[in-house]
């Protein structure tokens, strides 16, 4: 890739996060999260998005090497701190219907070494500050979520290459990944929709009572909700604004009932959470709850996420996608859920999507429980998939229909 | 070139001295870092951030927060946005930082701006979003101008500036000879920095003392192209390095410094100032440019590079056609002497005599702080967005103080102080 190349496919994935991720609308603000190392990339995506009409394009930079300072500098007990503003920023751009662009590229092994117990706490506080928001605002306008080839992500997920050279490597599989470098991204991003559309209309149209899963490690039964509602690519938000929240995206999913699923599964790919890598582990589930976690690596910071509250051990949602799916077909392991999780079927453990149950968005929580909704601070996706996987969907008379065998789709459309 | 290791053993000493002596960071306070005049530090500054938090949590801080911000941001905006759209602020930087100043934490401005970054663009556009800044930021600037807590601004060398300063050399030998320049002048490179600053503001102090026992009533200079004199406010203070902020911490506001300060009256300034630097402002280099005073205002505006900002600048509010600072510095100082020009306030107001167009400092008049708007520009202090300074000092400048009966002393004979103390 020369540079001039590069520059030209960075402009055009700015154009299709602006245009078919976000799709932002004339008059709308735009805030984007992401790291400092994101820049080249939020350079490109401010310059489309005020071409398409953008008020106003807003940057909330992470230093992350500054997180891992604090971690290491600042005394223990003031980690709970969480500055008013990380409320404010949310909420006066949620308040407006405004658009939201996160960027996911954080270094995989950025808390390595550091205490899951500091590293759960901080979490915990963080995500205790923002729940109100996240709750009330939740799909209020269009959002986002996508990456770039940052240095430390890159040399992690090819660690035989110089930086540089780990960093091209890594921006061509996004570039790919997210149909960048076809003639035309947009036509290519429709007919994408339209595919996983039909499997998410079939799934909707089967009312399966569970999905059963086996596979070397895994015997699991996921019990579905009546009410279940398979999402997919494209999702409506509440502004009105149709929007596909996530580049890449190859999967359908709805969530689980939050006290039926029972079984042992095992993962395929190791987990990075919070900057903790959690590898070669497995879950037992009975009447919904993880009751034993084994784990080869990470097994303490992965109980920490368990216990962070009452629901974060049970699942949230339940992801299908094929073996054969682009990312999955290009057998990198990416050290990030934005791309690992469109490799593979994978399961969430914690909270649950409104938009996963009919009618869930305008029911309290009390009445979103009740129809099998998980409500958790925690939402930690993790992948189960593998070429040895068979799923059976059932129905409420015991009927079994095959969904997926040997990693692959199963039903003919 | 020093090796890494020793470059990083300064920036190490720097960010001590920072904590230490500028914000003189107290154990339970919490710190923002962040960038006076872009919201967000520019990234070169990020090595610097670091050690400034690791520093900081070493002196108890609660809690670092820094805000970062990229200036190529600024000119996409000025370039693509909607024209009605450059007024547009994210409150919630407002908010946020007042939720810090009135919790009584610290705030540390870091500068590494390019001082070019909107050469070429549309000064109507660039004016504009400026005024939308300043008027969005003046809960803060107010906050910041009466000390309402302790707070700092240093600076961080950056690829644009340092190619700005040093245009012959290539980026790294440019960086490193401006971070030289940036250590050498906040005594960074001294055995114990911590120790040199105490002495250096112990000695500006006395300068101080001595203007302040006086009570002139007015100054006088004189040097080409500059005939003019400035009226003092009764209950003007002279100020120098340290200061107490209301949360009771004393602190020192800019690293470097090396100038005693008051507040002029704005009602009295008559006669023409000519500069002896160019001005950056907004992005843009003002040059060779004089001003005339009638009853404190400025009445005429003359420059040879860039006079429509300059008016501009001028025209932004009533505060702006009048003064609100008068400082001293040698010609001789540490930073006049390097014989070059920094493109930045911070450096090159302390390498030259200057006075400041727009708003005075509350705590340079005794209980400032406690007058309304009215009462403080009734006692002679000035109101504004803005707060520019521009140099006037050189090795021809003599000054002298005017005593309430008429009677003149000399205070500065060719750039150098004049006084005894």
């Amino acid at each position: 890739m020369t540079e001039q190349e590069f520059d030209q496919l960075l402009g055009k994935y700015a154009d299709v996060v602006v245009h078919i991720g976000l799709n932002l609308r004339k008059g709308q603000r735009l805030l984007i999260r992401g790291i400092l190392e994101d820049a080249p990339l939020i350079r490109k995506v401010t310059e489309s998005a005020y071409k398409a009409g953008a008020l106003l394009v807003d940057v909330a930079y992470t230093d992350e090497r500054l997180t891992r300072i604090r971690f290491e500098h600042a005394s223990p007990e003031t980690l709970t701190e969480v500055p008013n503003w990380i409320l404010t920023r949310f909420e006066e751009y949620y308040e407006r219907m405004d658009a939201e662009l996160a960027i996911a590229s954080t270094d995989p092994e950025l808390l390595s070494g550091i205490s899951p117990d500091l590293i759960t706490a901080n979490r915990k506080a963080l995500m205790q500050k923002l729940e109100p928001i996240r709750s009330k605002y939740e799909n209020s306008s269009n959002w986002c979520v996508i990456a770039t080839a940052s240095p430390a992500w890159a040399s992690k997920v090819f660690p035989d290459l110089s930086t540089e050279e780990a960093q091209e490597k890594l921006w061509e599989e996004i570039f790919a990944t997210c149909r960048i470098n076809t003639p035309d991204p947009v036509a290519a991003w429709t007919e994408h929709t339209q595919h996983l559309k039909k499997y998410r209309s079939y799934l909707n149209e089967q009312r399966f009572t569970a999905l059963h899963y086996l596979a070397p490690g895994t015997d699991l039964t996921i019990g579905l909700p009546e009410k279940q509602l398979w999402q997919g690519a494209e999702a409506e938000f509440k502004n009105g604004i149709i929007g596909i929240p996530n580049l890449p995206t190859e999967e359908v999913f709805t969530t689980p009932h939050k006290d039926r699923v029972n079984g042992t599964v095992r993962a395929t790919m190791p987990l990075n959470y919070s900057g903790v890598l959690i590898e070669d582990f497995s879950l037992t589930f009975e009447n919904g709850r993880a009751v034993k976690i084994i784990a080869e690596k990470g097994e303490e910071a992965l109980r920490k996420m368990i216990e962070m509250d009452e629901n974060a051990g049970r699942l949230g949602e339940v992801a299908l996608v094929p073996n054969s799916s682009p990312i999955g077909q290009r057998g990198i392991l990416f050290y990030n859920s934005l791309f690992d999780e469109n490799a593979a079927c994978h399961i969430a453990l914690g909270n649950s999507y409104r938009e996963t149950i009919i009618g869930g968005e305008e029911m309290t929580d009390e009445e979103f429980a009740a129809n099998g909704g998980n409500k958790s601070l925690v939402h930690t996706d993790f992948m189960i998939g593998s070429g040895s996987l068979d799923i059976d969907g059932i129905r409420s008379d015991g009927t079994r229909e095959p969904v997926m065998r040997a990693g692959e789709w199963a039903i003919q459309l | 070139m020093p090796t890494k290791e020793e470059h990083q053993e300064l920036l190490h000493k720097y960010a001590e001295a920072i904590v230490r002596v500028g914000l003189n960071l107290r154990a339970g306070q919490r710190l923002v870092i962040y960038n006076a005049i872009n919201r967000g530090i520019p990234p070169a500054g990020r090595p610097l951030v670091h050690e400034v938090t690791k520093a900081a949590y070493a002196a108890g801080a609660r809690y670092v927060e820094a805000i970062w911000g990229d200036e190529e941001m600024n000119r996409i905006r000025l370039q693509h946005a909607p024209v009605d759209s450059l007024d547009e602020y994210p409150k919630f930087h407002i908010s946020g930082l007042m939720d810090m100043i009135e919790n009584g934490d610290a705030l540390l401005s870091i500068s590494a701006n390019d001082p070019d970054i909107y050469n070429g663009l549309d000064s109507e556009r660039v004016v504009a979003l400026q005024k939308a800044n300043l008027e969005n930021y003046k809960p803060i600037s107010q906050n910041v101008s009466r000390n309402a807590i302790n707070w700092c601004v240093v600076a961080a060398a950056s690829p644009a500036w340092a190619a700005k300063m040093f245009p012959d050399l290539d980026q790294a030998q440019a960086e490193e000879k401006l971070w030289q320049a940036i250590f050498e002048t906040t005594r960074a490179v001294h055995p114990d920095p911590v120790a040199a600053w105490n002495e250096h503001i112990k000695n500006l102090r006395k300068r101080a003392d001595y203007l302040h026992a006086k009570k002139y009533s007015a100054l006088h200079y004189k040097a080409p192209g500059t005939d003019f004199t400035l009226g003092l406010p009764r209950g003007h203070k002279w100020m120098s390095a340290q200061a107490l902020a209301e949360n009771g911490v004393v602190f020192t506001a800019n690293m470097p410094t090396e100038e005693v300060f008051t507040l002029p009256d704005r009602h009295r300034a008559e006669g023409t100032v000519t500069a002896t630097f160019p001005l950056s402002y907004g992005g843009s280099l003002i040059e060779e440019f004089s001003l005339t005073f009638e009853n404190g205002r400025i009445v005429k505006v003359q420059a040879n590079k860039n006079e429509a900002i300059l008016q501009k600048l001028v025209d932004t509010d009533e505060g702006s056609t009048r003064l609100g600072e008068v400082a001293l510095v040698p010609a001789s100082s540490p930073i006049s002497k390097r014989g070059h020009l920094f493109y930045n306030t911070l450096f090159d107001e302390n390498a030259s005599c200057h006075l400041a167009i727009g708003r005075a400092y509350r705590f340079s008049l005794t209980g400032g702080e406690e007058l309304t708007e009215e009462e403080f520009i009734a006692a002679g202090g000035n109101v504004s967005l803005n707060h520019v300074d521009f140099m006037i000092g050189s090795p021809q400048m003599d000054i002298d103080g005017i005593l309430d009966d008429g009677r003149r002393e000399p205070v500065m004979r060719q750039g150098e102080w004049a006084i005894a103390v």
